[in-house]
């Protein structure tokens, strides 16, 4: 359905890049500042493209930043396998074992989507303190699964329902058991939904500032959303660092979505509406 | 959770089930075991790590649970004290507004840009689905890069101001006076969250015949007439759904503007949650943000309960 006035789709291309990059604009500031120096950013003149570019900012933010990024991929990682580990057997038997209960399971965890992260970090940090969890990893992975994990039972059972279950019937008459069925027949049948919901369950840790900053006091363990909080400090900001560092904690998800908008537009949407 | 744990027995010996031969009962228990198998893992998870902190938020809210207490090992029960505590203090009632505020605004902003980008993306032209995978970005990038990006344009010396300084515009310290601080993290969050209504309708819109669009074009309707009368109509489920969404998930928002505004100007741009993690880890008085978290919880399972009745109807 097109509005009579345009005659070429090129048009509406044209129309289509000018919208993105007016909301875009932001990040485009941030990529320009990012070269800056921190005078000519907040200089009283607008510029809209650096005077000399200063890569050294981006440069500095890696050196800095380096450790962090290994910290924050040791626990995304950990994070989204272990997540797929206890959702993706569970969204299984929920739709085609016709486990008892699961009815319960599954509201509880929509409900426990909705729940503001606030009401697991302070029982889970007192709890935590006590079992000496805080200031650990693992700590640290078990904080960030309260969120991935019912998000990842929620879109795993969308893409889970569509799977053949004939195939697995089909395996057991041949004699392999339930585990083995799943392994060999729904693991690989139903790859893309697997691979889309580890990539947001490896995405959600890799934002998470809540339970970085309450569970993470020991700064060899910071992951990068939580040192680069910290830039922000008692004697200002340092936006020399802080512009390219940030840009830096996109990247996975802007390499993501650039590869693989298509999956994530089937996968959000089968997720949210069911 | 207790129906939980009651499963296994219950499937266990099913009505009927001991006038079966031996071999046969042997097989159903042994079906039942590995089906529990494979929501096990989840189980545990779920009682230790979903249920469990629920329950001990609502314990601790009826305590007084601080670092002294903690450590001392008993946390002495004091009834309604922190949610007494709570109501009392001014600053709640603000953060209850700001997120009501919050929350209203960002939802409406958000809904039109997502709407409006939806029903211009329907038609088809070249290089769609580039735009489409661009347009995702604001909010696949983690918060806190949205955040420090809008914490830099709203500085007192930052784009905005130069801007509006050069076009002879006042210019307004916004993270710094009360207001203001609020509102641009409200802009902030339309920006975060536009991609999430744009994507979903779209969607949506997508799924529409365009054989429906050719009926109402013979019988002469414009161009908005159409959207008004076949596009919105066929779209209510997916729009109530994506509002609600929304709306729940914009109730949570906690580090925009923990890191926007640390809920300042003199605690003016709280929200319900950072005000709740500033009681907690500020002040050290889990007791009473627990309780703020209660109330938190309370108010989404209403929105909840107001979304089955819309779905109902």
């Amino acid at each position: 359905m097109r509005p009579p006035t345009f005659r070429s789709p090129w048009l509406y291309t044209v129309v289509g890049a000018i919208v993105t990059v007016v909301l875009l604009s932001p990040l485009y500031w941030v990529l320009s500042g990012s070269l800056m120096t921190q005078r000519e950013l907040f200089s009283p003149h607008f510029s809209i493209w650096p005077h000399q570019f200063v890569f050294q900012n981006w440069s500095n933010a890696l050196v800095r930043l380096w450790p962090h990024f290994a910290t924050s991929a040791i626990v995304s990682v950990c994070t989204s396998a272990l997540t797929l580990l206890v959702t993706a057997p569970a969204a299984y038997a929920m739709i085609w074992l016709k486990v008892r209960g699961r009815g319960a399971i599954l509201s509880f965890m929509l409900t426990s989507q909705m729940l503001p992260a606030i009401v697991f970090v302070i029982p889970l940090f007192i709890l935590f303190s006590q079992v000496s969890l805080v200031n650990s990893l693992p700590g640290l992975i078990l904080g960030d699964m309260t969120f991935t994990v019912p998000f990842a039972l929620i879109m795993l059972s969308a893409y889970i329902r569509e799977f053949p279950y004939q195939l697995v019937e089909a395996a057991q008459v041949d004699g392999a058991g339930q585990w083995r069925a799943f392994f060999s027949i729904v693991l690989p049948v139903t790859k893309t939904g697997m691979i889309t919901v580890a990539i947001f369950s490896f995405l959600m840790p890799w934002g998470d500032l809540i339970f970085a900053l309450t569970f993470i006091t020991e700064s060899g363990l910071q992951p990068l959303t939580l040192e680069l909080y910290k830039a922000v400090g008692v004697y200002g900001i340092d936006w020399s660092f802080l512009l390219p560092g940030s840009l830096l904690t996109a990247l996975p998800g802007v390499i993501f979505v650039v590869a693989a908008s298509r999956f994530i537009v089937a996968g959000f949407t089968r997720g949210a509406l069911h | 959770m207790k129906q939980l744990e009651a499963i296994p027995e219950r499937r266990a010996t099913p009505p009927g089930a001991q006038h079966r031969v031996a071999p046969r009962r042997r097989a159903a228990w042994r079906t039942a075991l590995t089906s529990y198998s494979f929501i096990l893992p989840i189980a545990v998870f779920g009682v230790f790590l979903l249920v469990y902190p629920v329950l001990y938020s609502l314990a601790l809210s009826f305590r007084d649970a601080t670092v002294e207490t903690i450590v001392g090992g008993d946390m002495p029960f004091i009834g309604f004290s922190n949610y007494e505590q709570s109501l009392a203090d001014p600053t709640f009632w603000q953060a209850l507004e700001n997120t009501v505020i919050f929350t209203f605004c960002s939802i409406l902003f958000q809904f039109t840009i997502g709407f409006l980008l939806a029903i211009f993306f329907q038609n088809r032209f070249p290089l769609k689905n580039v735009l489409v995978a661009l347009l995702l970005i604001p909010w696949i990038i983690p918060v806190l890069t949205a955040a420090n990006t809008f914490k830099g344009l709203f500085n007192e010396v930052g784009p905005i101001n130069q801007i509006a300084h050069l076009l002879g515009l006042p210019t307004v310290p916004w993270l710094a006076s009360p207001g203001f601080a609020l509102a641009a993290t409200i802009v902030a969050n339309i920006w975060i969250g536009f991609p999430f209504n744009f994507i979903l309708l779209y969607s949506g819109v997508c799924n529409i015949p365009p054989e429906v669009y050719e009926a109402a074009r013979i019988d002469g309707a414009g161009y908005w007439r159409r959207v008004g009368h076949i596009t919105l109509p066929i779209l209510k489920p997916v729009t109530v759904a994506v509002l609600m969404l929304g709306t729940i998930y914009t109730v949570k928002v906690f580090d925009l503007v923990f890191i926007m505004t640390g809920g300042g100007p003199a605690n003016t741009s709280h929200l319900l949650s950072t005000y709740a993690y500033q009681i907690g880890f500020s002040i050290y008085n889990y007791g009473e943000a627990a309780a703020i978290a209660i109330v938190i919880i309370a108010l989404i399972l209403t929105l909840n309960l107001f979304q089955l009745f819309l779905r109902r109807r």
